[in-house]
């Protein structure tokens, strides 16, 4: 890729803070103690490389403290990097936090006029942008008042409407999109959409894996402020949740032991007893956290007492709003036979048709009417974004049928006359 | 568009920025509107408004014309043209110049905190809000000045001496804007810094020959140099040169001259010092 094609550059870029054990920010400490001894060295970021093609949407991906913000910072120039270049091709603007440097004695129209300027626009832009960004914020009548009498949501909109004025090349964006609410989500988005289809390159930390992968074309994987993958959005994504799989399954025995004793709401009469749940990948590995889609098998850990003679194994997935999505039980299977000591019942999901969000896993052994075990927060399904996000909690079974012509609008258009009296 | 590199050189040696190479008046739109922030607040939601920039400098002056005049029978100089002196005039001359640069310093002191979350978000110089801070601050100090110049008018105190102002007036901003930016900066990182400021002003107020001529000042005391050490102070070289230009209706000689482009020179070379020091992690550092 020649160096014309690209928007941001790191090579190698390093940047190291100092931890004092204690900051000297007053001057006793500093006459009394004496200079402060230099502290731990932590790296934020180590010898990270990795190029943002121009006119690309590019993600930072990384557990917390992983270095995304200390390299976007970097790259915005907040920063400066301890060593290594950074190269920025373009003028470079953040999405600011909505309403961050308004004064709330001024009024909206000089919050605009400041606002602007911090976020990089000349005066002349400023005064050019003025009236749309008026319109756009919908506040004409408030616009001459101080804005500390606006409502959140006014703050919020006035904002937001100075944001999408500002058209940089590139986009410089740190975890906004997550806050904010259903609507002011949705005007973000469609404005970064905007955006993209302009030509402009959007640099991207989030938190949110399902937008990563929706947004970004490529991305980057930090891990301690090293580059642990890098390329196809998708691709970098899908290593990620894999590494975080891997980490949270090491560390699930201490969680499982938690969980056990926080299981609340057990009831039954208890001559068996469901102790624990797992999820698990084709492989049979166990797993934390899937994505939509995939293989997914629910392993119930029983222990019962005596032989049973006639039981049925059920679950329920309870969404994280409280709404029970699917509650599968083995009753068509007719009654089992649960011979006495520990065992394992599984159920197998094919493709998991649950939607990204937290489901709280409830298991019961019943029995016409007879409650043997039935226990609420089991455990946590933990779904994933991916690429193909749509709305719901259910991804429902179906194929659609691309456009073929209809043939009684067919009948129709065949009489010019007609047409033209409904135009 | 390519954005060169600027290199600066922080605690770690030599550091490589990205950040734009634009020259410093390329900001002026951003500074301009952190002025106008802090203009328009000051007085938003008081009665009076705008008038407080008026009635506080004249109240002020008479309480110490009272106080210095009526009481202690304090003598003003003579006025240009020997006629006897106006203390009230006299002091309304030196105060200016002390509240130019104390009150600047009091309110601009604090800018880089209090624009701190802003500095961590998005990228620019430090020395924007301080400036803005200061080109506010010193609106105050024109309206003073103004209200001194009609006085000096109606009483007939004029001359083309006055014309040295175009001189004087830079130099006087650029020496209150390096020091401000300086202490501003180093109370990012010692906070203490705003309170001994306040309390360094109200010493050297008494150190400046404000509301005594510096002709009242033995010149030795017990063998220490007195008038000397006050005459080392660069603030009653301004006050001193300033009461020279508009009191006195007399060019300052080369020798102030000198001295007040030295103090300057020197604020100034601290100033840029310091942002390469100081000022360019401060983003980390808030």
């Amino acid at each position: 890729m020649s160096r014309q094609d690209v928007a941001v550059a790191l090579d190698d870029v390093s940047k190291r803070f100092m931890l004092s054990q204690e900051r000297r920010t007053g001057l006793k400490e500093r006459v009394v103690r004496g200079k402060s001894r230099p502290g731990k060295a932590v790296w934020a970021l180590k010898d990270a490389s990795f190029e943002v093609p121009q006119g690309t949407t590019f993600g930072l991906v990384g557990h917390n403290g992983s270095g995304k913000s200390t390299a976007l910072k970097v790259i915005s120039g907040i920063y400066r990097p301890t060593s290594g270049d950074v190269t920025v091709n373009g003028r470079l603007s953040a999405l600011l936090e909505l309403g961050a440097g308004f004064h709330p004695d001024l009024s909206g129209r000089e919050n605009i006029r400041l606002n602007g300027s911090i976020l990089g626009m000349s005066r002349r832009e400023v005064e050019d942008a003025m009236d749309g960004i008026i319109d756009f914020s919908g506040l004409e009548e408030f616009i001459d008042s101080p804005v500390k009498i606006y409502s959140s949501g006014m703050y919020v909109r006035l904002g937001f409407a100075i944001a999408v004025s500002v058209r940089p090349e590139i986009l410089a964006i740190d975890e906004i999109i997550a806050v904010g609410d259903e609507e002011f989500q949705r005007k973000c988005f469609d404005h970064l959409h905007d955006l993209r289809r302009t030509g402009s390159t959007i640099l991207l930390v989030s938190h949110s894996l399902g937008i990563m992968e929706d947004l970004c074309d490529t991305a980057v994987w930090l891990d301690h402020g090293e580059v642990r993958g890098l390329g196809d959005a998708r691709g970098v994504v899908r290593d990620y949740v894999a590494s975080v799989n891997q980490r949270e399954a090491a560390a699930a025995p201490l969680e499982d032991r938690e969980t056990a004793e926080h299981v609340a709401d057990r009831h039954g009469s208890g001559e068996v007893r469901v102790d624990r749940v797992t999820f698990h990948d084709n492989d049979g590995s166990p797993v934390s956290i899937v994505l939509p889609g995939q293989a997914v098998t629910v392993r119930l850990r029983y222990t019962a007492r005596t032989q049973i003679d006639a039981a049925v194994f059920g679950l329920g997935f309870v969404h994280e709003s409280g709404v029970t999505v699917a509650g599968p039980n083995s009753a068509q299977l007719g009654p089992w036979v649960v011979p006495a000591g520990a065992g394992v019942v599984e159920f197998r999901i094919p493709e998991l048709t649950l939607q990204p969000g937290m489901f709280m896993v409830r298991t019961a052994v019943v029995d016409r009417g007879h409650t043997y075990d039935h226990a609420d927060n089991q455990a946590t399904l933990k779904v994933r974004g991916s690429g193909e996000a749509e709305p719901g909690l259910v991804r429902m079974a179906g194929q659609w049928q691309p456009p073929r012509p209809d043939p009684r609008a067919a009948a129709v258009t065949s009489y010019p006359e007609a047409r033209g009296v409904q135009s | 568009m390519t954005v060169g590199l600027g290199f600066g050189e922080g605690d770690e040696g030599v550091a490589v920025s990205v950040r734009s190479a634009a020259p410093a008046w390329s900001y002026s739109g951003l500074i301009w509107n952190f002025a106008l922030r802090d203009i328009k607040s000051r007085f938003k939601g008081t009665l009076l408004g705008w008038a407080w920039s008026i009635i506080v400098p004249v109240a002020t002056v008479i309480i110490y014309s009272v106080v210095f005049s009526a009481i202690f029978r304090a003598q003003p100089p003579p006025l240009a043209d020997g006629r006897p002196g106006n203390y009230a005039v006299w002091l309304l001359t030196g105060l200016v110049v002390w509240t130019g640069f104390s009150n600047t310093l009091n309110t601009a002191v604090g800018t880089l905190l209090g624009t701190g979350s802003l500095l961590q978000k998005i990228y620019f110089p430090s020395y924007a809000p301080v400036v803005g801070s200061v080109i506010s601050s010193m609106m105050q100090t024109g309206i003073e000045a103004v209200i001194l110049l009609v006085i000096l008018v109606a009483i007939g105190n004029v001359g083309i001496a006055w014309l040295s102002l175009v001189i004087w007036i830079p130099v006087f901003v650029i020496f209150v804007t390096s020091v401000t930016y300086i202490l501003a900066t180093y109370n990012v990182y010692f906070r203490d810094l705003a309170y001994l400021i306040t309390v360094a002003l109200q010493l050297f107020f008494f150190l400046t020959p404000i509301i005594y001529p510096i002709t009242l000042v033995p010149v030795s005391s017990h063998g220490i140099p007195v008038r000397a050490l006050i005459e080392a102070n660069p603030l009653a070289q301004f006050v001193e040169s300033f009461r020279s230009i508009l009191y006195g209706v007399s060019v300052p000689s080369v020798t102030s001259w000198a001295i007040l482009l030295a103090w300057t020179a020197a604020a100034m070379g601290l100033a840029v010092l310091t942002y390469f020091r100081r000022g360019l992690d401060i983003g980390e550092q808030i």
